[in-house]
């Protein structure tokens, strides 16, 4: 097949003349067989329509360890919290990746030990040519370990093994080699990545991240829409439109974990206790700091953790939320007073194959391991409001009393108050 | 973490079993996969019955977890045969009467509920909740007595999909231990469709049941030893499908080293073709434990057709089934899906060659001593294999793993690449020259 097969029947293919014309999503003719799965393995109709070529774009990751603040003034949990070997002003040791792009070999290598967390944020448009290259830096804490390190595109259909990122399956990357991964995504949506290598290890360690792909639609907008519109997906009605996207990766952090793999002891994984819960690998009031750049020591304890969960927009602003969830517990995310409403489960539009709309209106968005959501709700008046866990024994920071975890606010303004977003939760 | 003693230690016994599991997997049951005949060895697998008629014995026995720990547990068994975990695989036709016999060795009295089911009895009497003398309830529905008691349920099967059968008697530590199993319930006329939808449709000879579940280990020796069970230390270690862990579940059904976990869970198909293989798989999902199984399937989504028995359809049979890439499984709760695997861009040494290079040897970590890879990316390809590596791969065919993606599941024990697991192999379009 298939070009004809598309992912959800909400994406089905396009005549040319509906495109033409700019009628779609009407009595459209489904060209070709269908399966039963309808699940795509090649461009979209509508991606050649667009005219796709297949752009070239290229990152280069680094993966290595190095040391995060969990937020100050969480108790002491000794001996694990906080890290005794931790460099000030440091608490707690993690393994990331860092986005060396552009750097020259010694630049890459003095990031060696630098890690943060949350992983860089990557997106890419549908159809692209995607060829990321991993270094293996090694641990700088534990140059006795010979951990490989992988890149899983968790969610990436029809992967072959060798760029699926799981060793057993394939291989892993030496400390001190590299390895280019090839993607070519054909599905819009919010999607992750972690390493795979003792991956209960590695993604409690912190090496996980967030991706996702922009749709053909993008280049081709529905009805009157405007080229330069945002959608989270090929709807053929609009109804993904966004102005802003904000996203989130939802973690929780088990500090005796991360103390053992600093202190050259082993973890019984079962016993899975975690003492922290993380938006972009921040907790609670640390999820409001504006977003930062590891280079930069302007951030001081946030430096490893570059990223900002506050959510600013204007009123009647459609705002798209990207929620993936690579912690080991299921979340309730909840805005109280906003309507939200779930386009999106795992990177698939919520659509029957015969087009039929399945969106989902809630105040909570429930996500569970390896799950991601889509969610859009319009700005209503100027205020704050908060975007939380609503199960609150995870709204704390390390056991301690006050509010912490899995928090953060969504800043409303009046119309005009903030400029056009520049990027991802910008 | 590689070098440490005592994970290096469980990372050595893990390589030697799943070596002994694949060498023993491609003895015994792959190269016999290309006959018909053998294909029972992987894949769901219907009890025998006459009539839509199962004899069930509940009873003990010990199942065996990779890291080499032996578990005490509960179970139901064929009549005509023994202990096995979980219990028989019961496949029947909605609309129609089904009968189950169910005799009790156990030392305590016990039940079966049939969620979903129509029309249940208990020796012709409704099934319903159990009292004693002073209001208390003392089973869910009308039990068999302890060591030789045996009651007899009957039902019209519900609504084409897939369910749990389980105890209802003291059901926290019942269930736990083991008295479980699946019900599956086909559509009348339609046995190659998950429900009375066209678009259910399956390819019937790759089939699959992935009942998931999870064991505390300390909790079933103070029931082997007659000692108080205290629910408040519960913590589970070891998780299941089909009553394996990784690697065990790679093995085929009634695998000789594993005499009472008969049932694999092996994913083996071939790249979806419109004319050729255009067919799906189906997975059918079910939650016997008590937390949510969020199962993460590599390398193809899977589109999650019906839940609990009940399709995804909308009152006027609008479409409402949905893609997923993780299938969180609720306790209780059963999810059918439809898999397949797509070749999305055919990549070819020759005419296509992948824009990457694959690095030499010495610039790959190949974890442990055996691997799966065809060093090579190219479906149906193999490239050398070190003579140190033991090599798992066939003739170039694609492994995918699948596994619950709150990690600590996928473990046995804490050890990585264990547990909650499976793989999918993907064989080239032609089949592999070796079977």
């Amino acid at each position: 097949m298939t070009d004809q097969n598309s992912r959800a029947a909400g994406e089905r293919p396009l005549s040319r003349r509906a495109l033409l014309t700019g009628s779609l999503g009407v009595g459209i003719v489904v060209a070709g067989a269908r399966s039963s799965m309808g699940a795509s393995s090649g461009p979209s109709t509508l991606a050649r329509l667009a005219g796709t070529a297949h752009p070239q774009k290229t990152v280069h990751l680094a993966g290595t360890d190095g040391w995060v603040s969990m937020p100050a003034g969480s108790p002491a949990d000794a001996p694990f919290f906080p890290d005794s070997l931790a460099p000030d002003p440091f608490n707690t040791y993690v393994f990331g990746f860092r986005d060396v792009t552009g750097m020259t070999a010694q630049q890459v290598a003095a990031q060696r030990g630098k890690a943060q967390i949350s992983a860089p944020m990557l997106s890419f448009d549908e159809e692209d040519d995607i060829t990321i290259t991993l270094s293996n830096l090694g641990l700088l804490v534990r140059p006795d370990l010979f951990d490989g390190h992988t890149l899983h595109w968790h969610g990436f259909v029809n992967a072959i093994p060798l760029f699926d990122g799981v060793p057993e399956l394939s291989l892993a990357v030496p400390v001190g080699r590299d390895f280019s991964y090839f993607y070519r995504p054909h599905d819009a949506g919010t999607y992750m990545y972690h390493c795979h290598f003792e991956d209960v290890e590695h993604v409690q360690m912190g090496m996980t991240g967030m991706v996702f792909i922009r749709p053909a639609q993008n280049k081709a907008p529905v009805g009157s829409d405007p080229l330069g519109t945002k959608y989270a997906y090929n709807d053929h009605d609009g109804s993904t439109r966004y102005d802003r996207e904000f996203a989130f990766m939802l973690t929780e952090l088990w500090s005796a974990a991360h103390y053992r793999d600093a202190h050259i002891q082993v973890s019984d994984w079962t016993d899975y206790d975690p003492s922290f819960w993380l938006l972009n690998g921040r907790g609670y009031p640390d999820t409001l700091q504006p977003g930062g750049d590891p280079l930069s020591t302007a951030a001081g304890r946030l430096q490893y953790q570059p990223i900002t969960s506050l959510v600013r927009c204007n009123a009647g602003d459609r705002v798209l939320l990207r929620m993936s969830n690579l912690g080991y517990q299921n979340h309730a995310m909840t805005v109280d007073n906003i309507d939200l409403t779930i386009v999106a489960k795992d990177a698939s539009l919520l659509k029957g194959r015969d087009g039929t709309q399945n969106y989902i209106v809630t105040n909570t968005v429930d996500v569970g391991p390896g799950e991601s959501r889509d969610v859009i709700f319009v700005a209503p008046g100027p205020g704050e409001y908060l975007l939380y866990d609503r199960n609150y024994s995870y709204l704390a920071n390390g056991g301690g009393p006050g509010y912490g975890g899995m928090m953060t606010k969504i800043l409303v303004g009046a119309p005009g108050t903030y400029p056009a977003q520049s990027a991802a939760n910008a | 973490m590689t070098t440490t003693g005592k994970l290096r230690t469980r990372f050595a016994e893990r390589r030697v079993t799943i070596g002994l599991a694949l060498t023993a997997l491609l003895l015994a049951g792959v190269p016999a996969m290309s006959t018909a005949g053998a294909a029972t060895s992987e894949g769901l697998e219907c009890a025998s019955a006459t009539q839509q008629t199962f004899n069930l014995t509940a009873g003990d026995g010990y199942v065996s977890t990779p890291d080499g720990n032996s578990l005490y547990m509960w179970s139901y068994g064929m009549s005509s045969g023994g202990f096995q975990l979980p219990g028989p695989t019961l496949c029947v036709v909605s609309g129609q009467k089904v009968t189950v016999v169910l005799h009790n060795t156990l030392p305590e009295e016990t039940s079966i509920v049939f969620p979903g089911q129509r029309g249940v009895t208990a020796d012709g009497d409704p099934a319903q909740p159990q009292l004693n003398a002073t209001g208390g309830m003392t089973s869910m529905v009308q039990a068999a007595d302890a060591n030789s008691g045996s009651v007899t349920y009957e039902f019209t099967a519900g609504s084409p999909g897939t369910y749990l059968y389980e105890s209802g008697t003291d059901m926290n530590k019942q269930v736990q231990m083991g008295l479980y199993g699946a019900l599956v319930v086909r559509p009348a006329g339609h046995p190659d469709q998950v429900n009375n939808r066209a678009d259910s449709k399956f390819d019937p000879q790759h089939e699959y049941v992935f009942l998931l579940s999870e064991v505390d280990p300390d909790l079933h020796l103070a029931v082997e030893r007659h000692d108080p069970v205290d629910w408040s230390s519960y913590r589970a270690r070891y998780f299941m499908i089909n009553g394996r862990s990784m690697p065990d579940t790679l093995a085929p059904n009634h695998a000789s080293w594993l005499p009472h976990q008969p049932y694999g869970a092996l994913v083996h198909i071939k790249p979806y073709d419109a004319s050729t293989n255009p067919d799906p798989a189906v997975i059918r999902y079910l939650n016997a434990g008590t937390v949510n199984y969020p199962f993460h399937p590599h390398g193809s989504d899977e589109r999650v057709v019906n839940t609990d028995g009940q399709a995804l359809a909308g009152s006027n049979a609008e479409d409402l089934s949905y893609l997923k890439y993780d299938i969180d499984v609720q306790p209780g709760q059963s999810v059918d899906a439809l898999m397949d695997w797509r070749d999305a861009e055919h990549w070819n040494a020759s005419t296509n060659p992948i824009p990457t290079t694959i690095p030499a040897i010495t610039d790959q970590l190949l974890v442990g001593p055996d691997t799966w890879f065809s060093e090579s990316p190219y479906l149906g390809s193999k490239g050398a294999v070190p003579t140190n590596i033991t090599d798992n791969n066939q003739c170039g065919e694609y492994y995918h793993v699948a596994h619950s993606h709150a990690l600590e599941q996928a473990t046995n024990y804490g050890a990585t690449f264990g547990g909650m697991m499976t793989v999918f192999r993907i064989d080239p379009p032609a089949g592999c020259p070796a079977n």
